[in-house]
């Protein structure tokens, strides 16, 4: 088996030599080297930037548009913000988490430290993400007693209507996210399993 | 104006690209669309990791990690997908000169073989076929040399079973 196995070896050593790799030059691999790490930051930093003027917006909203007066409200206040605050904490943990599934390991380690990654993925979707729905929903009920004193009430009607209906998309996203985790934490199982057997 | 880093860059991509090639050509089954971007991938990966490389091993073996990850990674991106599948891929062999005709068909045929294995024995045979030795191997995929030998003896016996059946034409 060794002698045909050297043949094998010699066969791929000759091919390797007659191959010709793409032509791509230097020049071109650089632009797709910049381009790259354009798109890893706005990966990185992306969700971060969304929430954070989300959470700019909501406060500003609160302090200049609609500044609630009584405590329960100012409490809701408080629910909606935190929640977007934890959700910006989440993000910049799961950065660092993603950040850690680094190329330079080897590949036992590679793939488990991705394999954590995605369950820290899962328990963000799975858990965390109906904690934060579940404050933002108790946080916009309890303003919408002070609202309804200033505005029209088809209006808190349609508010709450379209929360509900947010809310019905939104389970299904997550319940999509969790689904999707899953899929790709059992895919690199079985990677793992194939490595270490 | 070239910095260091530019230029250790390009000398190692001038080096190793053939081997790299080879090895993602050999991992997704002799497409060489998708060879090409994925050995695209892991020279920007290479880019990437270069400040970071500390000298614990030779920048082969390095590069191998690096490239093995990728490959890696690529089957996980492409599980859903079935993007590639045997029948519609031309294989990518030397030119098809009369005197190259055998060696082409063995390539392909060695080609067909380490394709019908498993995503981590095909990097495994490939590193073998690229002559390293068992202790690197390990190295590069994390597990212990005796590990590797037990995994490389079983893909061997594998693949001469997978090389026969193709030579008969199944």
């Amino acid at each position: 088996m060794d002698t045909d196995f050297k043949d094998l070896q010699s066969q791929w050593q000759h091919n390797k030599q007659q191959i010709s790799p793409p032509k791509q030059t230097l020049e071109a691999l650089y632009k797709k080297i910049k381009a790259k790490e354009k798109a890893n930051y706005f990966f990185y930093y992306g969700t971060i930037s969304i929430l954070a003027i989300t959470l700019i917006v909501i406060s500003l909203f609160f302090y200049f548009v609609a500044p609630v007066k009584e405590l329960w409200s100012r409490i809701g206040v408080g629910l909606m913000i935190s929640g977007l605050v934890f959700r910006i904490g989440i993000e910049i943990l799961s950065i660092q988490k993603a950040k850690r599934m680094n190329a330079l390991n080897n590949a036992l380690v590679a793939t488990e430290n991705t394999i954590k990654f995605h369950q820290f993925r899962k328990m963000i979707h799975h858990k965390i993400a109906p904690i934060i729905i579940v404050l933002y929903t108790i946080g916009f009920y309890m303003i919408t007693p002070e609202f309804s004193k200033y505005i029209n009430f088809w209006l808190l009607v349609w508010f709450n209507v379209s929360y509900v209906i947010i809310g019905i998309i939104l389970f299904f996203v997550i319940r999509k996210g969790v689904r999707k985790e899953m899929l790709k934490i059992n895919e690199i199982m079985a990677l793992r399993q194939e490595i270490s057997d | 104006m070239k910095t260091n880093k530019h230029t250790l860059f390009e000398t190692i991509h001038q080096e190793h690209q053939a081997m790299v090639f080879q090895m993602c050509l050999g991992f997704v089954k002799g497409d060489r669309d998708i060879a090409s971007d994925l050995q695209q991938e892991i020279f920007i990966r290479i880019w990437k990791h270069l400040d970071h490389f500390e000298g614990r091993s030779s920048y082969k073996t390095w590069i191998y990690k690096i490239t093995v990850n990728s490959c890696l990674q690529y089957v996980r991106k492409q599980q859903n997908k079935s993007t590639y599948s045997m029948a519609s891929i031309e294989l990518e062999t030397p030119e098809d000169t009369t005197n190259e005709q055998d060696t082409t068909q063995d390539i392909s045929q060695l080609y067909k073989a380490i394709g019908k294995l498993k995503d981590v024995d095909r990097l495994l045979i490939m590193m073998v076929l690229e002559g390293q030795d068992y202790e690197t191997i390990g190295e590069v995929m994390g597990i212990n040399a005796t590990n590797v030998r037990v995994k490389i003896h079983r893909i061997k016996k594998r693949l001469k079973t997978l090389l026969e059946t193709t030579h008969h034409g199944y």
